[in-house]
Order: C-alpha cells, then sequence, then structure tokens
C-alpha cells in the first residue's frame, strides 16, 4: 500500500528515503535499458541512504506501492 | 572503567567501554530500550478523511513519527500537576490540515509552539488525490518503550565483545599460508595473535576458518572490552539520550540504596 513508516524490525524510520530511492532507482533503471554505464548501483543508493542492516534494505528494496491504485476509492 | 568515543553522529553513536562485565553494559542497553521516555502521539481527533486510508491507519502511522523530545520541559501525563487531564507541562498538540492533489508529510503536523516542530517532516502519511481531504488534531504525550514500540526513541543498541584470536606458535607457516587466501588488509599477526584491522569483519574470517577446516586458531571473545553502538529515531541526539539514560539507570540504584537503608 503505502511505505510503512518504520522498518517491522529494527524500527529505524525508513520512509523518509523511500521517494528519495524511488527516483534514483528509476534513473539507474534509465541508463540500463539505455546501454549507458549508471552512475550508481541500487547498492551505492542503499548504502548513501544510510540503510545499513538488511532488515531495513528489504524494507524498501521488497515494498510494493500500491496507493495510487486504491487512492480513488474513499 | 575506560570509554573512548569512537564515532558520534547526531543519530548514532559507537562507543568503546573497557574494563567492565557484561552485566553492566547490558543494563544500560536495556534501560535504553525500555526506560528512556520520549513523545509520541497518543491521541487523535479526525475531524475529516477521504483520503484511501482508514482512520485507524493513519493514526497508527502518526503515532510512529518520531518528535523532537525535551525531557526538562516535560512530564508524564499522570504524574503532572494537571492529575491526567492534559496541560502544557505534558502535552504537545499539533494539527494538521491538508485539501486537494499531493503526499502529506510528517512536516504539515504544526505545532501550537514552534519550538515544537517536527525534524523528521519528510514522512509521507497518506497520499490524496482529486480533492480529498485529510483535517486532524493529535496530542503527543511522554511514554517508554515498555509501553509501546512508538516510544522506543533507541533502536538497535548493542554490543560486541572484543575477539582475542589465537594461533599455535609451532604452526605459524600454515597461519601465513591461511593469511594470503583472506582477503587482503584483514589481519596481521602479533605474537600468536591474529589482529583484525576492523572487529565487524570478524565472520570473514570465521567463515574461512570453517571452509578449510583449521583448528589451530581459536576464536575467543574478551568479556571486558565491549563496542557499543546505538542508534536514535530522532526525538533525541545520540549523545543527549547516553546522558539520559546514564542518569535513569543512576536513579534506579539511588532509590534502591535508599529503600535498603531502612532495613535492620
Amino acid at each position: 500500500m503505502i511505505i510503512p513508516v518504520r522498518c517491522f524490525t529494527c524500527g529505524k524510520v525508513i520512509s523518509d528515503v523511500y521517494e528519495d530511492y524511488k527516483k534514483r532507482y528509476e534513473d539507474y533503471k534509465k541508463a540500463i535499458s539505455a546501454g549507458e554505464k549508471p552512475k550508481e548501483t541500487p547498492k551505492q543508493i542503499l548504502d548513501n541512504l544510510g540503510l545499513d542492516r538488511y532488515c531495513c534494505r528489504r524494507m524498501v528494496l521488497t515494498h510494493v506501492d500500491l496507493i495510487g491504485e486504491a487512492a480513488p476509492y474513499e | 572503567m575506560k570509554v573512548d568515543v569512537k564515532e558520534l553522529k547526531p543519530k548514532k553513536a559507537i562507543i568503546q567501554i573497557e574494563d567492565i562485565k557484561p552485566y553492566f553494559v547490558n543494563a544500560l542497553r536495556r534501560i535504553m530500550i525500555s526506560e528512556l521516555p520520549k513523545l509520541a502521539v497518543n491521541e487523535v481527533v479526525i475531524y475529516d478523511n477521504t483520503s484511501a486510508l482508514f482512520d485507524e491507519i493513519i493514526s497508527h502511522r502518526l503515532g510512529l513519527v518520531p518528535i523532537p523530545t525535551d525531557l526538562s520541559l516535560l512530564l508524564f501525563k499522570n504524574e503532572c500537576v494537571c492529575k491526567g487531564k492534559g496541560c502544557p507541562n505534558c502535552t504537545v498538540r499539533y494539527t494538521l490540515s491538508k485539501e486537494g492533489e499531493g503526499s502529506v508529510y510528517s512536516g504539515d503536523l504544526l505545532p501550537a509552539e514552534k519550538s515544537w516542530a517536527i525534524k523528521e517532516d519528510k514522512i509521507p502519511i497518506v497520499e490524496l488525490y482529486g480533492d480529498q481531504r485529510l483535517i486532524l488534531e493529535v496530542e503527543a504525550v511522554l511514554g517508554r518503550g515498555r509501553d509501546h514500540a512508538k516510544w522506543q526513541a533507541i533502536q538497535a543498541p548493542a554490543y560486541r565483545m572484543e575477539p582475542i584470536i589465537e594461533f599455535d606458535k609451532t604452526k605459524l607457516d600454515d597461519v601465513k599460508e591461511f593469511i594470503t587466501k583472506l582477503p587482503e588488509n584483514l589481519v596481521s599477526i602479533k605474537g600468536n595473535k591474529l589482529v583484525l584491522k576492523d572487529v565487524t569483519k570478524l565472520p570473514i574470517i570465521e567463515s574461512y576458518i570453517s571452509k578449510e577446516n583449521i583448528d589451530y586458531i581459536t576464536i575467543e571473545r574478551d568479556p571486558t572490552k565491549f563496542l557499543f553502538h546505538f542508534e536514535t529515531d530522532g526525538s533525541f541526539t545520540a549523545k543527549d539520550a547516553i546522558l539520559e539514560s546514564v542518569n535513569i539507570l543512576q536513579k534506579k540504584y539511588e532509590e534502591l540504596g535508599k529503600l535498603l537503608k531502612n532495613l535492620k
């Protein structure tokens, strides 16, 4: 649905970096599909955003953002 | 006791503590998890919510937003002079009202007084589409981590004991050969000990030892040397958090001492 506020396991606030991650990941994907060398890999993005533990990393990596699909229904 | 601050960032700290027993560091760790008070949203009044998320989900998300806490200005609600009714000494109020397309962020929570403004202002609460509306009022109070995880100010406090890696002196040549197989700059030889450049890389050498079936290297842990690390969620700085936790532990021992004085 919408990104959880905190990491389920350790409680670190992770939702504030999700939008940033999404944007930078799109850039990475665009570069890959255009056959260019990407500026940064997903690993480097996660490290740069301060997600050190694998519990926090999976929160961002595996999230499916579906709020846009549910939004028209009140 | 010796203390050496290895790293001190606003929200993260690594501290080395020496000449001490595990129970003492563990007491501090447990105080940090369950006793250190912090502010969190405890009551939400929703006036209008036409967004895609239920009132309950929005309330839950608001509860998890870290609120900067100054413990010198606040009292617990049930111990306050207002006797639990709620007054500026024990509660902090915020209002939120947003309409129309766009995300609602934690920064949209407006405090009655500017000094309580939320610093983690980029947390998405809900996304609004079309002419959807969200109008609410919240009340934040002090609480402790033992009552609810939203009142836990410190995340992942933990300590590791310093490893001692020893080897059989008669097998020095074998050890030298073994080190060539390891990643570069991982360990160096000092007498009959191997010294790690970075203590957090211990699992790497452990995996190599089990892979190569080596029995002349033993790994033990020194129960007097600790690397203690923790993070805060943003309601305190790391420095304030550890000082406050130590204060709480000290007060508990003082109270125990006072009560024991009455023994005959």
